[in-house]
């Protein structure tokens, strides 16, 4: 994105910049601005707030059991209320404060935070909270919680910080579209496999197909449908030109889930600035005998996310890809009689890399003074949240235009 | 299943419209005819004059879903005020291919009160001795694994019965001779939002249809207190924890905000003051009912108004609000007519259904008969959503059934719309959210498995596959000799799945691991199966029907037949091109015994293009 940096800097974007170029107006191109990729060529760039910050959400649907993951062990209630679920002092990776550690496996995010970042949110969680998957998690996804909104707040970011709707700016690695990126002005780019992002003919049919999209559109509909229909043909070959070309740069020995997909389009500079990657399946959402599972979740959990880092690293991104981590909801505090622990409310999340002042946020939830049927009290409204990434981060001041009007207290990660 | 007769049968059947009217009219399509733009705005009737085949397909496509170019032909050939209302005051119309649903019959009576989770079952067992229908065994190990089954039992069970309770929803879209009843139906379906996933009982997502069809165009201010009052809507808004002194908020902020007013036109005090109103209102099975120990009847404030008001009172201030009427207006139009609206046509809309006691009806023949429906600015606008994608398909091809390949739900929710289940409370945002670059390439991939059904990879989405961390995998195991402990380890440790690993042989009292995979063998011995076959139409016959001789002919009648928006002169022409090569011909009747496969590709690529996703 540095093509982008520089122009806006100059308050010329790039596709004006180009544009002017182009006709010799005597615009000049900086020596720091390379020629267009090839694939680019004739995209709208988008204009936002801080050029060049990209913003990738992963979320670990089932409802993670954030006690368990961040271990309170200096706090004696947790032992009392988790009498075999608990982690012993000894198998949590201490974070410095005499009272929390990570989850043993949890290595790779373990070294982030030695590396200062990776912040831990304490407490994140609404008022009145859901105890459904799906009902709490459309309330994520909204931004809405006992309310609604037919657009998700990713999608209302993508509208606010790029209002032209520019393509291929909000990429959603998932199955189907995520509630969260269903925007008004923007077509995010939907997908899992990245090879089978495509349209399915015969081959007698392929001179046809060509032409589709193509002519005068006769309402803005029917434009809007022609440009998704050629933006498909293009977004999908760029995703698997991104995607074969990735197979042959990236490192083997990691194993990164599906933010490979991410990687491989962050690597050839696609232009998307928001990234949405669900966890596939509910696979936190364990009642009985929760350990196993849980405990190989997350370490796998951690190992892609300390994989993806390296990637951005090599790809010289590291400062400026950042990542936020969440579940719909967190696990009541005691433990139930099948080794396992059930839905509950406030929750651990974490936001990480993206140059983020690596630390812990908000107020650590209380184990003793519970809440709504053994539950936590949550401390930081998870909106919270979103206003810190879409103001602190991506660097749009006015997060209330995408959180139904109320300006949230930012958490000072990047202050 | 027969084929529809297209085409002399049903140009006889035209020919009695014609000697009815007097007017002159054919089954062929006419060209795209939006009204002028300064039409926009205007709620005033078209006349006789403005009317033709093309207004017809407008109308039948907007208010139903679309039609072969017989029904439209039918409608062209009334005047568009006895079109409309034949559309809007569909009572009298007899409907005979409506089926009524035919249950598996998964349901018995002890499953009335279904627990809330798992442990909630087996905990209740363990404590009486057996749970829902079921007993615990004497001695031995897994003494409760019988509730451990039952309760996926039932959770299996509604899930396949929900599919096919989509199905049919869809079925009679597709059979109706109420085409506005339905899509209707569709409409409340997304505008009281309930989901499957959550009430687990297909039985009141039935009732819940039913409702919308009964109500579709009648009375909105008593459909709202009918669903108020309906089993899914109350357990799916947390009816049951919204009790005196503990008020939950959630269904009397739904309603307000979502059911009939919109944000902004309420105060959190009124949000508060509703829901004490709306305590104690619950379910016992399929029926209403109100706790009156649970029910709050002290004074509230709502809206400016003082009393001991319950739900219904609370409804009926809600519909003494302006913008009540206003509101549904808007939503109305957005889903028949344009995704925006002036605030003065708002008002003009909102005044008619206020003044006719919120009857939906003489709204509905307004804006169906309105100059602003038929302008360039609303010609081309609409986005058929994932469900009318797929009806409207079939309807125009003159299929009788839904097909069982490829699988319906499969295909709706791989465009983004499954019946039964809408994504959240807030329905389906229609428009342009649902296209993304991936589904408009799905949907013509999905026309093509319509017109060319898959039986090189198809998979019944009933069925379990082996995959690893599956309940397959387990049933795989368990009828390969695997015993619990061998059915549920991880073979191997590389692999993963949430519950790998965790059900080691033990003394234990149930395993939830098995249960899962057994309870859908439970589910399966009594589950009416789905028909898989494919979309039985002749495309050969049609065309044959309509006249055209050649090439040329043959691509403008399909392109007629299917799609609105004017295709491009670029692709109409390289289709013309396509059959000439395939037929080896240009003359249609030299290459009508091998023609059908070359239609069939013709028509899947004209669903494929921009133009047939709009109308």
């Amino acid at each position: 994105m540095r093509f982008n940096h520089l122009c806006s800097d100059a308050g010329v974007s790039r596709r004006q910049a180009l544009k002017a170029g182009a006709a010799g107006v005597g615009f000049t191109l900086g020596s720091g601005l390379a020629p267009l990729p090839p694939i680019f060529a004739g995209m709208a760039d988008a204009v936002a707030a801080t050029p060049g910050k990209i913003l990738v959400v992963f979320e670990w649907f089932g409802g993670f059991d954030g006690l368990n993951t961040v271990i309170p062990y200096g706090d004696d209630a947790y032992y009392k209320q988790r009498p075999n679920l608990a982690y012993k002092e000894k198998d949590a990776l201490k974070l410095g404060d005499n009272m929390h550690g990570l989850q043993k496996s949890m290595i790779g995010m373990k070294k982030m935070w030695d590396e200062g970042q990776m912040a831990v949110i304490h407490g994140v969680g609404y008022e009145q909270p859901s105890f459904s998957h799906f009902s709490s998690i459309s309330y994520w996804h909204t931004g809405a919680p006992n309310s609604g909104d037919p657009f998700g707040w990713f999608g209302r970011v993508a509208d606010a910080i790029d209002p032209a709707g520019s393509p291929n700016f909000l990429v959603n690695v998932s199955t189907s579209q995520t509630l969260a990126v269903r925007a008004d002005k923007h077509v995010p780019v939907v997908f899992i496999d990245p090879n089978a992002f495509a349209r399915d003919f015969y081959a007698q049919e392929r001179p046809v197909i060509q032409t589709l999209g193509t002519g005068t559109a006769v309402s803005d509909t029917h434009k809007y449908l022609m440009d998704i229909t050629k933006s498909a043909q293009s977004a999908s070959a760029l995703v698997g030109e991104a995607w074969q070309k990735y197979g042959r740069t990236r490192n083997p020995d990691l194993n990164l889930r599906d933010l490979d997909r991410v990687a491989a389009l962050i690597e050839a500079d696609f232009p998307a600035r928001l990234y949405y990657v669900p966890l596939r399946g509910s696979l936190f959402d364990t009642h009985v005998n929760q350990q196993s599972p849980h405990d190989r979740m997350v370490q796998y959990n951690s190992d892609a996310i300390w994989g993806f880092y390296q990637e951005m690293k090599r790809i010289g991104k590291d400062k400026d890809v950042a990542m936020f981590v969440h579940s719909e909801f967190g696990r009541r505090v005691p433990e139930n009689t099948s080794l396992g622990t059930d839905h509950g409310a406030g929750n651990t999340a974490f936001v990480l890399g993206g140059g983020i002042k690596g630390g812990f946020y908000g107020e650590k939830m209380s184990l003793t003074n519970l809440v709504l049927d053994d539950n936590l009290q949550y401390t930081v409204d998870f909106r919270r949240v979103y206003a810190t990434l879409i103001e602190e981060f991506l660097g749009y001041k006015q997060s209330e235009k995408v959180l139904q009007g109320v300006k949230y207290k930012t958490l000072g990660m990047w202050a | 299943m027969t084929i529809r007769k297209s085409g002399i049968a049903a140009l006889a059947g035209v020919a009695v419209v014609v000697a009815f009217t007097g007017a002159t009219l054919s089954a062929t399509p006419g060209p795209w005819s939006p009204g002028p733009a300064n039409w926009k705005g205007d709620l005033s009737p078209i006349t006789a004059a403005d009317w033709n085949y093309d207004r017809a397909a407008h109308l039948l496509s907007r208010a139903g879903f679309s039609g072969t170019p017989e029904e439209i032909a039918r409608l062209a050939a009334m005047t568009p005020e006895r079109a409309v209302r034949s559309l809007v005051y569909y009572e009298t119309i007899p409907n005979p291919k409506l089926k009524p649903f035919e249950e598996s019959g998964f349901w018995d009576p002890s499953l009335t009160y279904f627990p809330d989770s798992r442990p909630a079952a087996t905990d209740k067992a363990l404590k009486d001795g057996g749970n829902i229908g079921v007993m615990n065994k004497p001695e031995g190990n897994r003494s409760v694994q019988p509730t451990s089954d039952r309760f996926f039992y039932w959770l299996r069970a509604t899930e396949l019965e929900t599919r096919r309770v989509g199905q049919w929803f869809a079925e009679r879209m597709l059979d109706t001779s109420h085409p506005l009843e339905e899509k209707m139906a569709l409409f409340w379906h997304g505008h009281f939002a309930t989901a499957e996933g959550k009430v687990r009982d297909y039985r009141k997502m039935l009732q819940q249809i039913d409702l919308f069809e009964k109500y579709a165009t009648g009375s909105f201010s008593q459909l709202a207190i009918a669903v108020a009052q309906n089993p899914a809507m109350l357990y799916y808004l947390d009816a049951g924890v919204n009790v005196k002194g503990a008020a939950n908020e959630n269904f009397a902020r739904e309603v307000m905000e979502l059911f009939t007013m919109g944000v902004g036109n309420y105060t959190e005090k009124d949000v508060r003051e509703a829901a004490r109103a709306f305590t104690g209102w619950n379910f016992d099975n399929l029926d209403f009912v109100v706790d009156k120990e649970k029910h709050d009847d002290g004074v509230k404030t709502f809206l400016g108004r003082t009393g001991n008001f319950n739900g219904v009172d609370v409804l009926k201030i809600i519909f003494e609000q302006p913008v009540t009427a206003n509101y549904m207006a808007g939503k109305l139009y957005n889903y028949f007519v344009r995704d925006e609206i002036s605030a003065e046509q708002k008002a003009q809309l909102g005044k008619i259904l206020r003044d006719n006691n919120y009857e939906l009806k003489p709204m509905l023949m307004t804006m169906f008969l309105s100059k602003d429906f038929y302008s360039a600015a609303t010609y081309g606008s609409h986005i058929k959503g994932p469900v009318e994608y797929v009806v409207t398909m079939l309807k125009q091809l003159g299929a009788e059934d839904i097909p069982g390949i490829p699988d319906f739900t499969s295909t709706t929710t791989e465009l983004g719309q499954t019946l039964m289940n809408p994504p959240s409370v807030a329905g389906w945002a229609q428009g342009k959210s649902w296209i993304t670059p991936a589904i408009v390439m799905e949907r013509g991939n999905i026309a093509r498995d319509y017109l060319f059904p898959n039986i090189v990879s198809f998979r019944d989405p009933n069925f379990l596959t082996t995959n690893a961390g599956t309940d397959g995998q387990i049933g795989d195991r368990l009828r390969h000799g695997a015993d619990f402990t061998q059915a549920t380890a991880l073979a191997d440790p590389g692999m993963m799945g949430a519950f790998d690993m965790v059900a080691r042989e033990r003394d234990e009292l149930f395993n939830t691991r098995v249960s899962g995979y057994y309870a859908w063998e439970l589910a399966y011995r009594k589950l009416i199966p789905t028909p898989r076959g494919g979309t039985r139409v002749d495309l050969t016959e049609i065309v044959a029907g309509s006249g055209a001789k050649t090439t040329d002919q043959v691509v403008d009648y399909l392109l007629g037949r299917f799609v609105r928006v004017p295709v491009p002169a670029e692709t109409r022409n390289s289709m013309v091109a396509f059959l000439n090569t395939e037929f080896g011909t240009n003359d249609f009747n030299r290459a009508r015994t091998y023609a059908e496969t070359p239609l069939r590709m013709v028509t899947h690529m004209i669903m494929s293009t921009p133009e047939y996703q709009i109308n």
